[in-house]
């Protein structure tokens, strides 16, 4: 990456107005912080990995619809510091499960192996709604579940996708499906 | 070049009745200076109706850290969101108080438009049912006015602000000046004609009547359904003050609007009984300013204005300041849904609803409460906010959020509030807000009339839903809205037709200083249930034409 490029994304992705105040030290520093979380603040490398692959995997388009950076700064800034540590101790269960299932970690599992560890811990979260209500929603893949799906449908693409956007200009209450 | 500090009148709030009464002071040919206590809009840099959800931080679900340390009570409103909260006040700047156990929500909007830009459009007029009830029920005490006094006023202010609905005749829900209406959709049509066949004209329902343009109308663009109106509206397709009042104000030449400036009391000269001017603190600098002119004008909102008054210590030989505040109830009614119409769906985001008129003791008389209450509503189809929950993965839950669900109905509940002494606010002892001024304790709690109201919201509501074939048809399970919660807050300078018993003669003018005029909710003898805004605004635009023309007669 040019230097300048680097600066560009530093400071779109910590949110600095200004490096000036920073020696070449703290700026490689800086950098080498960025670059190894991948640009997101709570979610390490291999979680913002885990998160996005996971949500593509419950929404195809997701992924590309940008949903991981939107649940990282839900993580980072929306939620509770319980909420977060909820949802972070509860994400490692991919790989757990994964390796119990197929003996490898979630990303290297095949399509097939990780829709079969999402499914198993949906129905985990079906069960438990249908026993609990609507406290399954604190169950962390409940978490990564409604944000993924909120996130790909206030996304362009979802929102494109969905037919809201662009605007019609126009009301028709009784339209043609 | 020095700063003009004196006017002919003074305008205290720039938003819905603020706005109406610059327009009608400038236009009837007085120097007029609108004081608002927060920033200037400008519709370019500030609406943000367009921006789509994916730019905000939140992608709409607002920032809930921030909004918990500083607007924790402005979000309870309906048409508070993460686009909108620029629009309503920081609570923690401007703080009053509750008793622990009555809370009370007091809706602010501190900028130029007030809550005319986030308000929700709804107008209705009331009628000599509204205009009479209280000699008819000895309660309280008589309005002033009846119908014929206003209905003028109202036509005056609907030809300007522009009102889309549809003419029914009905002599307690009178016609207006409309613009062509919105349309029903296909269940709200069928909801329609069975209600007609069932209840006849008992209870009928129609289209509401907004204030949104369906035609182009005084330069104006007619709406484009984009949506959520309380974002703002760069066409200018809906009323506000910033969208009409203001501009033609400002077309007259004879408007000075000052933002950045809080009204903290009038200042009064005892010899002659007559307010001289308005203490202000300038927001920024928080520096001492004197305006002057020879009419005050308070539309601050209902309860900001009646805190002047009592920051003043005028107008109140009667006790009646702070007192009978009144709000609508809300959070009865009902849902039902619809099978069929499946192959049908919206186009477009209607920024309206369906209306069903008052149909409680109008006619005929309900043995456990007096008043009563409208619906307002619509139908609709799920869409994927029903799926964020859904159970599967992949290609089935993709397939899913993309789904319409059923035709569903909802109606919510209107219901009027008693004017009552004891719901009232009283300043602080101690408590001030960031300019050091004094606010209010506010105590308000709703009685068994409108408890029974709400009660009964849910029984009705399902017989209409039930009349018209609904499924499924839930009542609400919601306790009533918190005091205060409908933002329909007022009565607390009421209007009356004795001295000893109202702050207001029967011209929203001070009984004990005649100079000034209180045009806002404040002045309500009594709520209605309808939405108010429209009352407030006609009331606004006759006083002054009753205080133009007492001015030229010299009597003011």
């Amino acid at each position: 990456m040019e230097r300048r490029e680097l600066i560009q994304w530093l400071v779109a992705t910590a949110g600095l107005q200004t490096l000036d105040t920073l020696d070449a030290s703290d700026l490689l520093a800086l950098g080498r912080d960025v670059h190894r979380s991948g640009g997101t603040r709570a979610l390490s490398p291999l979680a913002k990995n885990n998160v996005s692959v996971a949500a593509e995997r419950i929404l195809p388009g997701a992924g590309a619809a940008g949903v991981t950076p939107f649940i990282d700064k839900m993580l980072a800034d929306w939620y509770t510091p319980d909420e977060r540590r909820r949802f972070l101790a509860g994400l490692p269960e991919l790989d757990a499960k994964s390796r119990a299932r197929a003996g490898l970690d979630f990303l290297a599992c095949g399509e097939a192996d990780q829709i079969a560890v999402l499914t198993a811990l949906d129905d985990e979260v079906t069960a438990l709604r249908a026993a609990r209500g609507s406290a399954a929603n604190q169950h962390w893949f409940a978490m990564l579940k409604y944000l993924t799906v909120y996130g790909w449908c206030t996304s362009e693409a979802g929102m494109r996708a969905l037919g809201l956007f662009p605007l019609p200009g126009r009301y028709d209450g009784c339209a043609p499906v | 070049m020095k700063e003009v500090t004196d006017f002919d009148a003074i305008v205290v709030g720039s938003g819905m009745t603020g706005g109406w009464a610059a327009k009608e002071l400038t236009e009837l040919g007085l120097r007029t200076l609108v004081l608002e206590a927060g920033r200037a809009i400008t519709p370019e840099r500030d609406f943000v109706e367009h921006k789509p959800p994916w730019d905000m931080p939140f992608r709409g679900l607002g920032d809930r850290r921030t909004v918990a340390a500083r607007q924790p009570t402005q979000s309870h409103s309906v048409s508070f969101d993460e686009w909108s909260h620029v629009f309503w006040t920081d609570d923690a700047d401007n703080p009053y108080s509750t008793p622990a156990d009555r809370p009370f929500y007091w809706f602010r909007a501190r900028q130029v438009g007030g809550k005319s830009t986030i308000w929700s459009r709804q107008v209705y007029r009331l009628s000599d049912l509204d205009f009479e009830a209280n000699v008819r029920d000895g309660i309280a005490i008589d309005w002033p006015i009846r119908y014929a006094d206003i209905a003028p006023w109202y036509d005056h202010v609907e030809r300007f602000i522009g009102v889309s609905g549809q003419a029914e005749g009905l002599a307690h829900l009178p016609d207006g000046q409309f613009l062509p209406p919105m349309a029903m959709n296909c269940v709200e049509q069928h909801v329609k004609e069975r209600m007609r066949a069932h209840f006849g004209r008992d209870r009928m329902l129609t289209i509401g009547r907004a204030a949104n343009l369906t035609v182009p109308h005084l330069g104006r663009a007619p709406c484009h359904y984009c949506g959520p109106c309380h974002r703002g509206c760069i066409t200018l397709s809906y009323f506000s003050s910033i969208n009409a009042t203001l501009p033609a104000a400002q077309a007259t030449g004879r408007l000075t609007l000052r933002p950045f400036s809080v009204v903290r009391s009038l200042i009064h000269n005892p010899q002659k009984n007559r307010v001289t001017g308005v203490h202000v603190i300038d927001a920024v600098t928080k520096t001492d300013r004197v305006y002057t002119a020879r009419i005050v004008f308070l539309c601050a909102s209902a309860l900001e204005s009646a805190r002047i008054l009592l920051n003043s210590g005028l107008a109140n030989s009667s006790d009646q300041v702070g007192r009978n505040i009144m709000d609508h109830i809300k959070w009865g009614g009902a849902n039902g849904d619809f099978e069929g119409w499946t192959n049908r769906r919206e186009i477009g985001e209607r920024p309206n609803g369906i209306y069903v008129p008052r149909f409680r003791n109008v006619a005929s008389r309900h043995p456990d409460f007096i008043r009563g209450y409208g619906f307002q509503g619509a139908a609709s189809r799920g869409g994927w906010g029903d799926a964020l929950r859904a159970p599967g993965i992949g290609a089935a839950l993709k397939a899913r959020v993309a789904q319409l669900g059923p035709w569903s109905m909802s109606l919510w509940g209107f219901g009027e509030t008693l004017p009552r002494p004891t719901n009232r606010a009283t300043l602080h002892p101690t408590l001030v807000d960031r300019w050091g001024i004094p606010t209010l304790h506010i105590e308000c709690q709703w009685s068994d009339n409108e408890l029974a109201i709400h009660r009964d919201m849910n029984v009705t509501a399902a017989e209409l839903l039930e009349s018209a074939g609904a499924k499924n048809i839930e009542p609400s399970s919601s306790v009533p809205s918190t005091p205060g919660g409908t933002n329909h807050e007022m009565g607390s300078a009421r209007m009356g037709r004795d001295p000893k018993t109202s702050v207001l003669n029967g011209w929203n003018q001070s009984w004990d200083v005649r100079n000034v005029f209180v045009t806002d909710g404040a002045a309500m003898t009594s709520s209605g249930c309808q939405n108010p805004s429209l009352t407030y605004m006609a009331l606004t635009a006759r006083a002054c034409h009753y205080a133009v023309e007492q001015m030229k007669r010299g009597d003011l």
